[in-house]
Order: C-alpha cells, then sequence, then structure tokens
C-alpha cells in the first residue's frame, strides 16, 4: 500500500490508549470534518499497528523492520482513499475537499437519501431484531461510494470502523520474520480471523465509541487469487452478513467493465450474489452525472480562486467518465497549467448531436491524446455488439468540401455512429482471429433477410481478412513487428469489411452473441483425423499407407455403409458420421459463460 | 476385408490395367538399376498399387512382411529439438511413410529423418540389393522447403537409398525432385478397364452380374478403379441379386453435398447461408476435405444450373478454391463462395422472372 519515495526520516510512535485496538487491525475514528487532526493521528496508528503486527513477540529484534516501515509511513500515504502529500505543504484536492457534510455529496440525492435511510432503519433498529445489517456498495472507480458512506455516518454521527487490509508483506520483511520465527498469515487469513472475531465478540475495544454507534466499514477486500482463495473469502463474507450484529458497510468497486476476459470479475459478481442471497441490501451507484461533476469542479475553481471556464469544466467532466476522484485531480493537474487545455474536443463521449459531431471528427485524435482524460475500456463483446449492430447516422452531411471524393451510390454509407472502428479495437484489447471468428460466427444474424449481397460482401472481407491472418503465420514467422502490421491490418479489414458490407442491417433487437462454433469443429475435425489415422492401418489391411483424403472420403463411408447393412446392432460408435464427435468440448464452459454474460449486458446497453 | 484390398494384384504380372506399365517396371527392376521414381496420376488409378507389386519384384515375399510403428522422432533443429510422430511402415527392406503428415514441420522430416534412415543400410549388404527403398506418398503436398531438402537428401544418399514418390500431381512437385526421378505417369483407367476389372472380380466372388451393370457403376465411378470397386461392394451388400436398373447408393457425404446444393438453389437468403454453413460444418467435422466439397458443390450446382451462369460460378469456385488453399480457415472461404453464388442467383432470378 505504501509506495512511492521514502523519506530518510525515521518515526516511530506509538498511541499507547490505543494499543489494544489496533491489535484487531482495526482502526476506528470519528469522522469529523477537521482532516489534518486525523491524518496525524492516523499516521501515528499506523505506526504502531505495524509495530503491534510485525513483532508481536519479538519486539527487540525487529527494530530495523519497524524502521522501515514507518519511512513509509511516513510518507502520509494512506490507502487508496486519503493520499496525502503532507510533506510538499500543499494538499491534493481531491482530500481537500473531501465532501463533509451531504450537500457536498456530488453523488445524486436520491441515492444519498436512500443511503440514509439504510442507514438509518439499521443504527436505530440495530438492538432489535433487524433481517439484516450489511449494506453492500457496488459501483465502478470514484462514484464516491465511501465518500458517501463517511458523509452519512459524520451526518449521524455514528462511529465509522474501518477495515483495512494491512500493507503487503514484502520479501525481504518475509525471509526476516521467517528467520525471526515468525508465520507469515496471509492477508486473506488476516482478514479472516478478523471476521472471526467481529462475529464473535462485535466491538469489545473500541474507546471512545462507547457513546455513539459503530458502523463497520470493511472498504478494501483482500485481493486473493485462483479459485480456492475466492473461495474462502466469498464463505467469510458470506459468514459475516449472515451473523454480524453491528451495522456494516461492504464496499465493492465494480471493474466490470475494465477487464472482461478476468476470471477475477465473474467472482465478484458471483460474490455480490452470495452476498445479496444471505440479506445483503444491495445499492449499486452510477457514475456521477456530468452536470453535478460540473457543479462540485466549479465549487473547487471558485474556492481556489482559478479561472476556468465553463467549457472547460464540462470538457474535463466528461473526460472523466463519471470518475469524481479523477475528475478533479484532473482538474488540480489542469490548473497547473492553465494553457494547456485544446480548445474544444471531446475524448469518448460521442454526441449525437450533428453540429458537435465535425469538430468530434476533426478533434478525433486530439480527444485522446489529452493530458487527462481515461481512456475507456470496453469488453471484447460490447465491441463486437458494436460492429454487429452497425449503428449509422439516419442522414449524411458533408465533412469537408474542398476535396471531397464523390463516391458512386452503391459505395456511400452514412457515418458511424461510433469512434473508429481501429479505437474500438483497440480499447477492447482485440484479437484478430478472435475477432474475425466471432465475426463470422455472428455477423449474418445481423444481415437483413433480403441482402444476400450484403452476405456475400461481408463473406468476402472476412476471407480476405483469413487471407492475412495466414500469411501471419507462415511467411513472417520470426518478425514480430510485420506481425502485428498485419494483425492488426486483418482485424481492420474484418472489422471494416462487416460495416461497409452489411449496408441494410436488421432494426436492432435481441441478439446473443454466439461463440464461434468453429472452434469447436476444428477442436472435433482435429480429434477425428487421429482417430481415423490411428485406425488408417486396419482399414487397408496394413498393407500400404492410404491416403488419408481417400480414407475419408471413399472408405470410411463405404464400411460405414457395408458395417451399417451388414449387422444392424453392430455399429454402435459409428452409426451416424455426423453425431460421433459431439460431446467433446474441452474449454467451452468457460467461453460459454462469459458469453453468455456478456451478450446480457450488451443488451442492457443497446 | 474389402474387395479393394481383397482383389489387389499383388505381383507384376497380375496387374490387370496398366499391365505395360507394369512390364516395364519389371524390366527395369531385373535389370537392377533401379533410379529413384515419381509415380503420379489421378486416385484410383492404381499408383499405390504397383508400387507394391514392384517391392515386392524387387525383394521377394519378405517386402509382405511389414509392422506399423507409430515413432517419435527426435530432430535436432539447431537451437531446439522438435518431436515429430509420424506413423511409418517398415519391412526389411523398405520403408513407407506420409511426410506431409508433420504438418509444417515436414522439412525437418525429409531432412532428418530420411537421412537418418538412408544412413541405416539393411543388413544383407551381401548380396546385390544393398539399398533400401524409401516410399514417400503425398510429396505433392510438401511444402517448398521440404522438396527443397528432399532433393538434397536425395542426391546425398542415392547409392544407398532409392526413392519412390507417389503423388496426384506431379506439378505440385518441384522440377528439382521431377528431373531426378524417372517419372511413371499413371492414367485414370478408362471405363471399359473398370468393367473389365469388376466382371474379373465377380467371377471371382461368384456372382451373376446383370449386363450393363458394370459399366453403370464405372460410370458412376467417376474412372477411379478403388471408387468403382467400393461401389461394387456396397451394391453387393444391399441387395444380392443385381436387379439391372439397381440404384447405386452413393457415397453419404456426396448426398450431403448435393442436399446442400439444392438447398441453396431454393432459398437465397442470410438465414439460408447460416444453416448452410451449419452443413458445412459437419462434412468438414467428418473430416472431408474443404477441397473436395467446394469441387462437389459447384459439380451438383452446376449441374442444376442454367448455363448462361456456368462460367460465372466457375470463375468464383475457382477463385475461392484457390484461397482456400493460400488461408487457413476453409470455411471462410467456402461460405463465400455459396454467398457469392447465391447473390448470383439472385440477381439471375430477378432479372429473368422479374
Amino acid at each position: 500500500m505504501g509506495k512511492g519515495k521514502r523519506n530518510a526520516a525515521i518515526v516511530i510512535s506509538s498511541s499507547d490508549d490505543e494499543d489494544d485496538k489496533d491489535f484487531f487491525l482495526l482502526k476506528s475514528k470519528i469522522t469529523s470534518a477537521s482532516l489534518p487532526r486525523i491524518n496525524q493521528k492516523k499516521r501515528a496508528k499506523r505506526a504502531s499497528l505495524s509495530n503491534s503486527c510485525s513483532s508481536k513477540d519479538s519486539i527487540a529484534s525487529d527494530f530495523g523492520e519497524i524502521k522501515r516501515f514507518c519511512e513509509e509511513f511516513d510518507e502520509g500515504i494512506r490507502g487508496f482513499k486519503v493520499s496525502t502529500g503532507r510533506g510538499m505543504g500543499n494538499d491534493l484536492w481531491v482530500n481537500k475537499y473531501k465532501p463533509g457534510s451531504l450537500e457536498e455529496l456530488a453523488v445524486h440525492k436520491k441515492k444519498v437519501e436512500e443511503v440514509k435511510v439504510l442507514f438509518e432503519e439499521r443504527l436505530i433498529t440495530s438492538e432489535e431484531k433487524l433481517c439484516n445489517h450489511v449494506l453492500l456498495f457496488v459501483g465502478p472507480a470514484g462514484v464516491g461510494k465511501s465518500a458517501t458512506v463517511h458523509a452519512i455516518a459524520s451526518h449521524l454521527g455514528a462511529t465509522l470502523s474501518e477495515w483495512n487490509t494491512p500493507t503487503p508483506t514484502i520479501w525481504q520483511e518475509h525471509l526476516h520474520n521467517s528467520s525471526s520465527g515468525l508465520r507469515y498469515t496471509s492477508k486473506l487469513e488476516e482478514f479472516e480471523s478478523f471476521v472471526e472475531r467481529i462475529r464473535k465478540y462485535g466491538f469489545i475495544s473500541s474507546s471512545m465509541s462507547r457513546r455513539s454507534q459503530v458502523v463497520l466499514l470493511i472498504d478494501d477486500l483482500p485481493v486473493v487469487n485462483g479459485k480456492v482463495a475466492y473461495g474462502r473469502l466469498q464463505r467469510c463474507l458470506h459468514l459475516l452478513v449472515q451473523s454480524v450484529c453491528v451495522p456494516t458497510v461492504i464496499l465493492i468497486t465494480d471493474y466490470g467493465k475494465a477487464d472482461s476476459a478476468d476470471y477475477s470479475m465473474r467472482f465478484w459478481e458471483e460474490l455480490q450474489l452470495s452476498l445479496q442471497e444471505a440479506g445483503a441490501c444491495k445499492v449499486a451507484f452510477n457514475p456521477i452525472t456530468i452536470n453535478s461533476l460540473k457543479k462540485t469542479l466549479a465549487r473547487i475553481c471558485k474556492e481556489e480562486q482559478y479561472e476556468t471556464s465553463a467549457e472547460q469544466i464540462e470538457l474535463i467532466a466528461k473526460a472523466s467518465g463519471g470518475d469524481i476522484r479523477h475528475a478533479i485531480t484532473s482538474l488540480q493537474y489542469f490548473c497547473l497549467k492553465p494553457k494547456q487545455l485544446p480548445s474544444l474536443s471531446l475524448s469518448d463521449g460521442s454526441s449525437p448531436c450533428l453540429s458537435e459531431r465535425t469538430d468530434e471528427i476533426t478533434h478525433l485524435y486530439d480527444g485522446s491524446s489529452l493530458s487527462f482524460g481515461r481512456d475507456d475500456t470496453l469488453s471484447l463483446f460490447h465491441a463486437l455488439g458494436k460492429f454487429l449492430h452497425n449503428k449509422r447516422e439516419s442522414e449524411t452531411f458533408m465533412v469537408s468540401d474542398r476535396d471531397a471524393i464523390t463516391l458512386k451510390e452503391k459505395f456511400v454509407r452514412f457515418p458511424l455512429k461510433m469512434d473508429a472502428p481501429e479505437t474500438v479495437l483497440r480499447q477492447a484489447h482485440g484479437q484478430s482471429r478472435p475477432i474475425a471468428d466471432f465475426l463470422h460466427e455472428n455477423v449474418l444474424d445481423f444481415v437483413s433477410e433480403e441482402a444476400i449481397d450484403d452476405a456475400w460482401v461481408v463473406a468476402s472481407y472476412l476471407s480476405d481478412a483469413d487471407l492475412l491472418l495466414t500469411s501471419v503465420n507462415g511467411m513472417v514467422a520470426r518478425n514480430f513487428e510485420a506481425e502485428n502490421v498485419v494483425q492488426s491490418a486483418a482485424a481492420s479489414v474484418a472489422v471494416r469489411g462487416v460495416l461497409f458490407g452489411n449496408s441494410h442491417p436488421v432494426p436492432p433487437r435481441w441478439h446473443a452473441i454466439r461463440r464461434p462454433k468453429l472452434w469447436k469443429v476444428e477442436q472435433s475435425l482435429w480429434h477425428n483425423k487421429c482417430q481415423m489415422l490411428s485406425q488408417r492401418c486396419d482399414t487397408c489391411n496394413g498393407l500400404h499407407l492410404t491416403d488419408p483424403s481417400v480414407i475419408y472420403t471413399e472408405i470410411k463411408p463405404t464400411l460405414k455403409w457395408i458395417k451399417h447393412r451388414a449387422s444392424e446392432d453392430f455399429d454402435s460408435q459409428e452409426t451416424s458420421p455426423c453425431h460421433m464427435v459431439e460431446n467433446i468440448d474441452l474449454d467451452g464452459n468457460i467461453l460459454d459463460d462469459k458469453n453468455d454474460m456478456a451478450s446480457e449486458d450488451e443488451i442492457e446497453d443497446w | 476385408m474389402l474387395w479393394v484390398d481383397k482383389y489387389r494384384p499383388k505381383t507384376l504380372d497380375k496387374v490387370l490395367i496398366h499391365d505395360d506399365v507394369a512390364q516395364n517396371l519389371k524390366k527395369l527392376v531385373t535389370e537392377q538399376d533401379c533410379p529413384h521414381l515419381l509415380f503420379y496420376g489421378p486416385p484410383g488409378s492404381g499408383k499405390k498399387t504397383l508400387i507394391m507389386a514392384l517391392l515386392r519384384q524387387m525383394f521377394g515375399p519378405s517386402a509382405d512382411k511389414v509392422k506399423v510403428e507409430n515413432k517419435t522422432w527426435k530432430v535436432d533443429a539447431g537451437t531446439r529439438t522438435i518431436d515429430i510422430e509420424l506413423t511409418t511402415l517398415l519391412s526389411t527392406h523398405h520403408v513407407e511413410m506420409n511426410p506431409a503428415d508433420a504438418g509444417f514441420q515436414d522439412r525437418y522430416v525429409v531432412q532428418e529423418i530420411i537421412k537418418e534412415m538412408a544412413k541405416n543400410r539393411p543388413l544383407d549388404t551381401k548380396g546385390k540389393k544393398s539399398f533400401k527403398v524409401l516410399v514417400l506418398n503425398e510429396v505433392d503436398k510438401l511444402s517448398r522447403e521440404a522438396q527443397h531438402s528432399l532433393r538434397r537428401t536425395m542426391e546425398k544418399y542415392s547409392s544407398s537409398c532409392r526413392l519412390i514418390l507417389c503423388c496426384n500431381s506431379s506439378s505440385k512437385v518441384t522440377e528439382a525432385v521431377r528431373s531426378r526421378c524417372l517419372n511413371v505417369r499413371i492414367s485414370a483407367p478408362t471405363e471399359n478397364e473398370i468393367v473389365r476389372v469388376l466382371e474379373f472380380i465377380g467371377k471371382k466372388e461368384g456372382l451373376q452380374l446383370p449386363p450393363g451393370f458394370a459399366a453403370r457403376i464405372a460410370e458412376k465411378a467417376n474412372r477411379s478403379l478403388r471408387r468403382a470397386i467400393l461401389l461394387f461392394e456396397t451394391c453387393r451388400v444391399q441387395q444380392y441379386p443385381f436387379t439391372h436398373n439397381q440404384a447405386i447408393p452413393p457415397m453419404d457425404w456426396e448426398e450431403y453435398v448435393s442436399e446442400i446444393a439444392s438447398d441453396i438453389m431454393k432459398e437465397q437468403s442470410p438465414k439460408r447461408l447460416f444453416q448452410v454453413r451449419g452443413k458445412l460444418y459437419e462434412l468438414l467435422t467428418n473430416c472431408i476435405p474443404p477441397e473436395i466439397i467446394l469441387k462437389r458443390l459447384l459439380y451438383e450446382l452446376l449441374k442444376k444450373l442454367d448455363s448462361e451462369l456456368k462460367h460465372e460460378v466457375s470463375f468464383w469456385a475457382a477463385y475461392y478454391e484457390h484461397r482456400m488453399c493460400l488461408g487457413q480457415k476453409a470455411i471462410f472461404h467456402l461460405e463465400a463462395f455459396v454467398a457469392k453464388f447465391m447473390s448470383i442467383y439472385k440477381g439471375f432470378l430477378i432479372a429473368t422472372f422479374g
């Protein structure tokens, strides 16, 4: 967690009154408006925390280690939430303008209200038997999940008790520990024992939360890897949800759009589901709207006394993609060099308005080189959906009249309602071969019923793409540079071919994107081939080797026929050629799931 | 045992068709000066039969004692070693294999394995036949590199090793290899020859052949003797006392292709194209080579087509066949052909019938 440059200063501090609590790796603080004090306190706590967890037994021997820890903490970087550059004397605006009250929250009012009600319910009725105490907050990064929790808690006067994943153990430290007899406990294990304690004892230790009510906030679930670890985490959280007796908030950052191929994403969804089943109440946070982003940014500008035009603020707000933390940081960065902002350009949010379209096209590449702004990622299936649905403007307009080449009627297409296909491909991290396969598998569903000519154009472009991809395999075997170029050219041909060829797309309706059947076919083809080759010698009496294609096309069918006729019951395995290898499905399962999921969320998007 | 194997002539003397070639080969071998040989000709014309008979002529009955070996060869290719698995058939005197089975590693196969084998000379060196024979099938499917290394191997080990190459089309074999071999062209048997063979088999099996029946099979077989004999046998299984107008069952996949063809003719739409794709997949799954599918499909389509369109359709078939050879995923090109055909045919229908 603690990263970055290290100060030379050695700080060893331990606050005695909080020792027992730190021992539980549990940090309490009163969320009050006075940030600096908290920060200092926190730092001190971290130091003592490291002290307590790293040297439970042998305090004396671990001095060097403590020192190192302290150095790290001294930077004041604390978690993901508060990253103060205290030493530089210049606060990050993200922390400086952390919302202190409900009014300052950029999250939608209704959502705040909803969450507040939920909180009140849990805080007030916590003594009685409420069916669940757990709230599950889900949303993309930087939409104000934590800020909402903090703000509401302080508004209601409740104490927030946070679980923070302890600092990762670095390798040297681990060596040191194990040489000094300390057993390594993984973060997951620590989390598990923490949950265990919470379930059994609740909060007994905290000295200050005696009067006020306590809300447990689990912000930072331990990073786990592998199915076993996921399973453990899930079980552990499940237990927590079922048996915890204090109001609890679990925050899960939704990485959904970022990387689709990841197993972990599926896991998070499973986790959410299972927690909901266990009775947790899920609250989904949407990206912050551009308007409230603008409002917040404008407020900050006013307070910092920077002159920024509304246009510029809007640009920043749009570029941030609903991530307020990012937007504020961008603003701060922008205010360092006010001149850098290009006059008018948009990064990704394409607006349907025609007058803006021209600007967007001319500034398309400026947009991606904007000094701030997030590079949006797309899931592969989202990208495929874009290509297949082939949404276009309903009327054409002249981009520029001076060097317009007038195309023949049949080559003219309306402008696309998306970025350049290559950009989309890049955002989706699409590899050309799978892209081509997927397009090939699915494109026919999207061609209108009458337009067989279109189908041909598409098919011929896909055939071109296949040729390009093959040349990658053969000729330029070791030349990665060339390979890359050819690969992306092939992908581009395939995608643009599909977009161009499908000039009469069917009106948008529900479509599931299928996994290419081709893969399965290839697999079973290979399998069959091996099988037949191994049988080759039996079929032709072992005297000589026969041409495989002869076996496939002539001898095998004849044999089958004869066998079929001669003994109806003998043909246990070879009756119908076409169903011989239906069952081979080696790695299809994972993909299938992915497929379903993707098609679902794609449909929502449309 | 299938009749194709049962009635395969074992010696050069018993060969029924291409007996002139057989006699020449016999003379060649008895004169002890056997060059490298390259047999080429369409499938089902008797190349393999001649080669087998030739080996027997050279080495006597011991050439029949073969064993099949599925061996993994370790080839040292500079920085790494490559494992190549190949099925070989060996007797004491000869080795037979399909080097093209090794896929894109065929060049190592040819270079290393043949070299290795050529080095191990047969034990009975005191005899006159101090060379080993290597039978390589499907030489035309070898890559260019493999053929080049084949050339070098041929020269280097010609004292200890004779190569018999076998392929369908000599045009895909490089000049260099061809000029180092005695080329033996085996033409496809004529229908009369096929009838003769069928009648011979019928007599041996003690079957009554109605007049004209053998001729009908021969016609169906498209000048492939193997096909003819296989068809003959299926007819025999289907119904024994042959009737005059007995239907000759086609190969299942051929039937399937003609089904596809009529599908295509019936409706031209993306949906139908998708269905056709499914059927093509099924054929491919059953290892029917895509080139053969395309060829057969074209044949079926042309049968039903207005002559006005035949030229254009054939052109596109050739175009996509070529691309199929260059490309990797045959289905892309097969489908493109089907789509093109549909598009042409639909245009034609609209033009003629409005």
